[in-house]
Parts: C-alpha cells; structure tokens; sequence
C-alpha cells in the first residue's frame, strides 16, 4: 500500500489505520476461511460425502453396515446393514450402543420378523433373501451433539463396531 | 436452556460472518441483498427455534437476542476500545479531489461508486469537486464538497 495512504488522518475524521488494516486482513482471511469452509463441506466434512460416508466390516465378513462419520445433530441419517446368513434360514442382529439408545429410529425396513429388547439393546430377526443376505435400512434421528457409538452383532465373531459424530 | 445457547452462539456467529462480510456489503441495499438478507433470515431461524415452535421458546430467544445486543452496546459506551473493536473507523477515501486508491480497493470501493453516491448526495460531476470521501462506520459513503 502506498505509504501516504497508510497514515492516519486526523480531520475531518480520526482515523485508525492500524486498526483499519487488521479489519481488512481480518476480512480477507475471514473470507478465505469460509471459502474453505465451503469446499470441506462440499467433499463432507459436514456429512453426506466422500469424507462422511463410511463402510464398517466385522472380522469375518458377515456384517457390512454403511453408515455417516459425521452427520448433524437433528438430521436424519441412514444406516444400512448387510447380514450373510444362511440361505431361508433368518438370522439374529443385535443393534446396540449408545447410537441406538440415543437417536431414535425413524423408520427400519424391511419390517423385521421379530423385534426384541435386549438389555438395551435391541434384537432383531431378520428374513433372508435365496442368497441368504439380510439386509436392513434404517433412518436415525438424534438431537445429540457428539460422538455416538453404534454396535451391531450377528454373531460372536460377526460384530461391527462404528462411531459417528453429530455437529451441533 | 439450550434455546439460550442457540441464540447467544448464532449472535457471536453472524457478528463474525457480517464482520467477515464487512461494513459496505449491506449498506445500499440492493432489491438482490434484500432477498439475500431474507434467505439468510430463514436459515437462521430454523437453528435458533429448532424443534420448539412454542410461544415461551420465541419470548425467550428474542429476550436473549434483546439482552445481548443492548448489553454490548452498554458496554461499548463503557470501554471506548471495545466500541472501536466493534464498529471500527471511519475511513477516508478521497482526499481534496484525489482518489486513494489502495483505500479504495481494500474497501471494496470503486471510483464508480463513489461517483455514483456524490451525485446522489451533493450533485457533484467530477472529483475534483469532491473534498472528502468517507467510508463510515456503517458503510454508508459521506461526500463533503469544496467549497
């Protein structure tokens, strides 16, 4: 900048050019910042993109759950579990954690065969396809802010353990 | 409680953002910044109320909006440092019929604008007729004639 244009003037106003400059920068950064806010929203730092989405696997395989890293608290999100059973047999799901004790569970398709607790978790049987996969789809809602731990269990070696954190 | 928190936090954020957005943005008003200023109205809205559409949710988020807003300009009239943190200086720009133009471009002003706003004002056709320029404190552009 020009160094006369950097003084102070004194009249007709009193100015603060020091002071001025920092509002500028602080402006500039400040607009940068947003603009980066932006872009990290826009790959999913927010949820509901590549940086959010998310695949859980047990150990062996058995149990996929697709689920959100990051999501928003009072947004809905989905979750979907994938169980290999064994062909027209059904097969037992365990959903626990405090993900599923804090949010509550907007919808769950297909309807499962049998729902029961199970200390606080819930236990759910599911009808199996002629591949023998079960899956579930699951819409969650929670006013939570924070990290939620979710469980989900098939099995004794078939447990899928996941972790999401909700935005104010 | 938390309708408290929600207003107290989305007054310090739009207080950063409009600061981040600066004095000028919103001085003239523009038929398309009125509409942006409602958009920005209606997505502030649904975080400050969330779920909670009652009568006492509103009293109480408007109370507390209320109290921030003539407590810091209390304050303000205390601590002469804060009330220059907050709203900043006015701000020269031209100067005896001169143009300062680094000024001018850190503002986000043109030369048309200020034109623009001393004929508006003062019925002024050429800088040169123009002695002072100032960016005020709410972004509104004074014009001072020569005499």
């Amino acid at each position: 900048m020009d160094d006369d244009e950097l003084l102070s003037r004194h009249y007709p106003v009193e100015e603060d050019m020091r002071m001025q400059q920092r509002v500028w920068r602080y402006e500039r950064v400040g607009w940068w910042c947003l603009v980066l806010m932006v872009l990290l929203a826009l790959v999913g730092l927010f949820g509901n993109g590549p940086l959010s989405d998310a695949t859980a696997t047990s150990s062996d395989g058995r149990v996929q759950v697709e689920y959100q890293r990051l999501s928003r608290s009072g947004t809905t999100d989905n979750l979907r579990i994938t169980v290999r059973g064994m062909s027209g047999e059904p097969v037992m799901v365990l959903l626990g954690g405090s993900l599923l004790r804090e949010a509550s569970i907007e919808t769950l398709q297909p309807e499962p065969q049998a729902s029961l607790s199970h200390g606080k978790a819930l236990l759910l049987q599911l009808g199996t396809s002629r591949d023998g996969i079960a899956t579930l789809y699951l819409t969650l809602r929670s006013e939570h802010v924070g990290t939620l731990e979710g469980v989900v269990r098939a099995g004794p070696s078939s447990t899928v353990r996941f972790s999401t954190f909700l935005y104010p | 409680m938390d309708s408290i928190l929600r207003a107290a936090g989305m007054y310090v954020a739009l207080m950063l953002l409009f600061r981040v957005a600066g004095r000028r943005s919103l001085a003239d008003l523009t038929t398309f910044d009125f509409v942006l200023l409602l958009i920005i109205g209606e997505a502030t809205q649904q975080a400050l109320l969330g779920e909670d559409f009652s009568f006492t949710n509103a009293i109480l988020v408007i109370a507390t909006l209320i109290v921030l807003d003539v407590g810091l300009s209390l304050a303000k009239l205390n601590a002469k440092p804060l009330a220059r943190l907050l709203d900043g200086h006015a701000t020269l720009v031209v100067e005896q019929g001169r143009f300062l133009h680094s000024r001018m471009r850190r503002a986000r002003l043109t030369e048309d604008d200020i034109l623009e706003s001393a004929r508006d004002s003062q019925g002024i056709e050429r800088v040169e007729q123009i002695k002072f320029a100032i960016v005020e404190r709410n972004g509104k552009l004074s014009i001072i004639p020569q005499e």
